[in-house]
């Protein structure tokens, strides 16, 4: 049995308002924009891989795992692997059992379960940009983000005690290999028949394998995007005493597989050592794990990116950055991307990894790095850098034009130029410090491929 | 010990064609017109040409790669044709080829040409260059108005001059180019603007507008080549000399160290030293007049800064005091310069050299200066960070 390390979260900057969807939409679909508050919006650039390798990178810390899971409904590859491409960005050992788990939002703990019953260290990454009809209550509800946890031997935020799966062929959402966005079944048969039929067994399990009674449970993480179902699943399940966590409806919305682990980071201030948390998720069955909170909960910041978003009014954005708006982009937005996957592979330390070179013999840091030359892998990912140059381009094409792009003087050695990113990103001038971020680089428009590279955003101090 | 290029090799001639928006006509007719002009002036025939050397940036619009189109456009006599493509100085590079060739004896007469045609691309601006597999996986997708523009901010920055300054003397650049180009039948654009017009004019990379940028002409220019005996034989009392040919590439120290403060180019510094070093000139405002590579305003003011025209930092401060109008102290651009005459990029290098000639023989007509003895051309190809840059020095 291993236990929770670490946990580690990323929401995209944008919180695009419920009601700019229900002005945008409502005209045409009286449900659009449901709900109150915002949910967060990844910006075009942003995708699960990048929201996972952001979040990984928070979970990981220092330390080290042998294996990866990436958890997610929302793949950018059916194939190749996504989570090969997510290792090599955080630079886990090539000795490294990685996988994709998809086709649920339970994916997630159904991961987490198996690495907490295993001993070795294990990174599950899971993040979700989920698209659904435009103006349908379902993207109203739905959010971007990535959360991600590490688990192995050692003290840490919570202790294992034991969970259960159980599976069901409820089919409550379906989409079709290939389809972009899914057919949800009527809400209230997904709320009796699917939650509060299926949920309950499945903590019962857990918590018998776990020896813990159900009145002495302290907190419940049940994700649920019907308002109102957590709360009966606790009470249909015996809790009496459990604190619901907030299910972050109004400032994120659902973020698939993502959502129980940003809601148990999110709620992680109100846990102290000790106390029973009981983590569940929905989806063809239930999975409910039983941890006991350990010392590393006390003065836990919790999720500080919820107050840190910028608030978004043009629900195009959404459509825009999803691909799904036919906009004019002008002949300059008409180019194919070369895969060169013989270039990419070849070079894959050094754009995935974001690896240069220091030079044995001149002391030089070097990027691309001529690996023929004697010397030493110098990453960069975790170094920043400061703008020497830069420029807001309004000829480039762009998917959020101006394009921003300068100079970058790397902390250490060694100068580099980079796309800035994030929508702040046209403020950056010389002398402001920068961190990287890893980021879609370009979307072939035709075959949809995309290639990643490492971005510049400002470096607020926060770790954002 | 090389001895240089300094007097070995005379332009026998030189032809150009009309810059502009050419919609009648493709690369080869533009080639004719600026070759037929050049055999014209010299009276040679074509099969007096030993070898020639092709300059043409994209080879996905125009003509295709090789030097086979040119030397099925212009039916060259069986000989060398070689394409050459070096940036923006693709058009330089052609000529130090054709005079490498005559100075090392191979031929007596060489032809150097440049070309693009631009205006087949559908947009304005000019398309994205190729940059191989590995950059475009990291680097920006850019344009040539954002890599200025990073010079621009720094140069302010640098010098600690003021946006409203900037913006006046970079369009007090283009107001004088623009005054220029009124009287040269064959520039682009051949209309005044006034620095408010400037000023005012939309951004299109903060803090270049649209009167900060050169348009995207299409457009040829050549050169003959040959040693000054055959030209004085040919007639020529006093031929134009070729003083100096040097071209510098950047081999990564801007763009990959800390070292540049992106408020100047390091590879125009290097080549112009090594070109007044080639030519023997001691004090490059000597020079009777010059023809830089104003792709943009900032480029021509970081120029002559670059070239000894200015000290670093003052250039702004002259170009507002008039010192390189065409009136003033140190003519620049006396043909319109990019801003107006036009940049069909494999062309320019040899455009500047046209007017070099024109200017040194007397023939430039409405524009001729008083009594020019020397001219300098100078082209940047790439980004401030990473660029190919040629500086050539013409004299009698």
């Amino acid at each position: 049995m291993a236990n929770i390390i670490r946990i580690g979260a990323c929401l995209p900057r944008l919180r695009l308002e419920r009601r700019a969807m229900a002005q945008a939409m409502g005209w045409l679909v009286p449900g659009a924009g449901a709900g109150r508050g915002t949910r967060t919006l990844a910006f075009w650039d942003e995708d699960s891989v990048t929201l996972a390798v952001a979040a990984a990178r928070g979970a990981l810390g220092r330390d080290r795992a042998e294996s990866l899971t990436f958890a997610t409904t929302t793949p950018p590859f059916a194939e190749p692997q996504n989570a090969a491409l997510i290792r090599a960005a955080l630079r886990l050992p090539a000795l490294c059992l990685t996988q994709d788990a998809t086709g649920t939002p339970r994916a997630t703990l159904l991961a987490l379960q198996a690495a907490l019953e295993g001993t070795a260290p294990a990174l599950i990454a899971a993040a979700d940009r989920p698209v659904a009809p435009a103006g349908s209550t379902a993207e109203s509800r739905m959010g971007d983000g990535g959360a991600a946890v590490l688990t192995g031997p050692g003290a840490g935020l919570f202790t294992y005690l034991g969970g259960a799966s159980l599976s069901a062929p409820f089919l409550h959402r379906t989409r079709a290999s290939g389809a972009e966005t899914a057919l949800d079944w009527e809400e209230r048969w997904q709320r009796e028949a699917g939650y509060q039929a299926q949920v309950p067994p499945a903590i019962a399990a857990a918590l018998t394998r776990a020896g813990v009674e159900a009145g002495a449970v302290d907190h419940l993480i049940l994700p649920c995007p019907i308002p109102g179902t957590a709360a009966t699943v606790a009470r249909l399940s015996g809790l009496t005493r459990a604190a619901l966590a907030e299910d972050l409806a109004d400032r994120t919305g659902d973020t698939g597989a993502a959502h129980p682990l940003l809601m148990l980071a999110a709620h992680l201030p109100r846990i102290a050592p000790g106390q029973i948390v009981v983590l569940a998720q929905f989806g063809q069955g239930a999975t409910a794990l039983v941890l006991r909170a350990g010392e590393g909960v006390a003065d836990h910041p919790g999720l500080p990116a919820l107050d840190q978003g910028i608030p978004e009014s043009n629900y195009l954005k959404l459509l825009a950055f999803q691909e799904r708006l036919d906009w004019d982009r002008g002949l300059r937005g008409r180019f194919i991307v070369q895969e060169a996957q013989s270039t990419a592979y070849r070079n894959a330390e050094a754009l995935l990894g974001f690896v240069a070179r220091r030079e044995a013999e001149t002391g030089l840091i070097r990027f691309p790095p001529r690996n023929d030359v004697p010397g030493e892998d110098w990453p960069l990912a975790d170094r920043g850098g400061i703008v020497a140059t830069a420029t807001a381009d309004r000829l480039a094409y762009s998917r959020h034009p101006p394009n921003c792009y300068g100079l970058l003087d790397l902390q250490g050695g060694g100068r580099l130029m980079m796309d800035f990113t994030d929508p702040e990103a046209a403020d950056l001038a010389p002398g402001d410090p920068v961190r990287f971020v890893f980021r879609v680089k370009d979307i072939d428009e035709h075959s949809g491929y995309r290639r990643y590279f490492w971005k510049a955003v400002r470096d607020t101090g926060r770790g954002l | 010990m090389a001895s240089g290029i300094k007097d070995k090799v005379a332009i026998l001639s030189m032809g150009c064609s009309r810059f502009g928006e050419r919609w009648d006509i493709g690369q080869e007719e533009l080639m004719r017109e600026a070759y037929a002009e050049a055999l014209t002036r010299a009276g040679i025939d074509p099969a007096a040409i030993g070898a020639a050397w092709y300059s043409s940036h994209y080879d996905d619009i125009g003509a295709g790669k090789s030097g086979v189109p040119m030397a099925m456009a212009l039916s060259l006599p069986d000989i060398g044709v070689t394409r050459v493509e070096n940036f923006c100085a693709g058009g330089t590079e052609a000529f130090r080829g054709a005079v490498f060739a005559v100075a090392s004896g191979s031929v007596d007469i060489a032809l150097a040409m440049g070309v693009e045609k631009l205006k087949d691309t559908g947009f304005a601006g000019l398309p994205t260059a190729s940059r191989g597999t590995l950059a475009p996986m990291y680097l920006p997708t850019h344009t040539n108005p954002g890599n200025f523009a990073q010079l621009a901010r720094a140069y302010e920055a640098v010098h600690g001059i003021a946006r409203q300054d900037l913006k006046r003397a970079m369009a007090h650049t283009s107001m004088k180019s623009h005054a220029n180009a009124v009287a040269n039948d064959k520039a682009h654009l051949r209309k005044p603007i006034t620095i408010e017009q400037a000023v005012q004019a939309p951004l299109v990379a903060d803090p270049l507008g649209l009167f900060d940028c050169c348009p995207v002409s299409d457009g040829a220019a050549c050169a003959l080549v040959t040693t000054p005996e055959i030209a004085r034989a040919l007639g020529q009392a006093e031929p134009v000399l070729v003083k100096a040919v040097q071209i510098v590439a950047s081999n990564g120290w801007e763009a990959q160290q800390q070292g540049w403060n992106g408020a100047y180019v390091h590879t125009t510094r290097q080549a112009a030293k090594a070109a007044y070093a080639e030519a023997g000139i001691a004090d490059p405002r000597q020079i009777s007049l010059t023809e830089l590579h104003d792709c943009f305003s900032i480029t021509e003011l970081v120029t002559l800064e670059d070239l000894g025209l200015a000290e670093p930092g003052t250039a702004w401060r002259a170009m507002l005091d008039g010192r390189f109008d065409a009136g003033g102290a140190q003519p620049c651009q006396i043909d319109g310069g990019l801003k107006c005459f036009g940049h069909p990029v494999g062309a320019s290098g040899l455009r500047m050299l046209y007017e070099g000639w024109l200017q040194l023989t007397g023939q430039a007509g409405a524009r001729q200066l008083g009594a020019p003895h020397s001219a300098l051309t100078h082209n940047l190809g790439g980004a401030p960070a990473q660029n190919v840059c040629s500086v050539t020095i013409l004299g009698l």
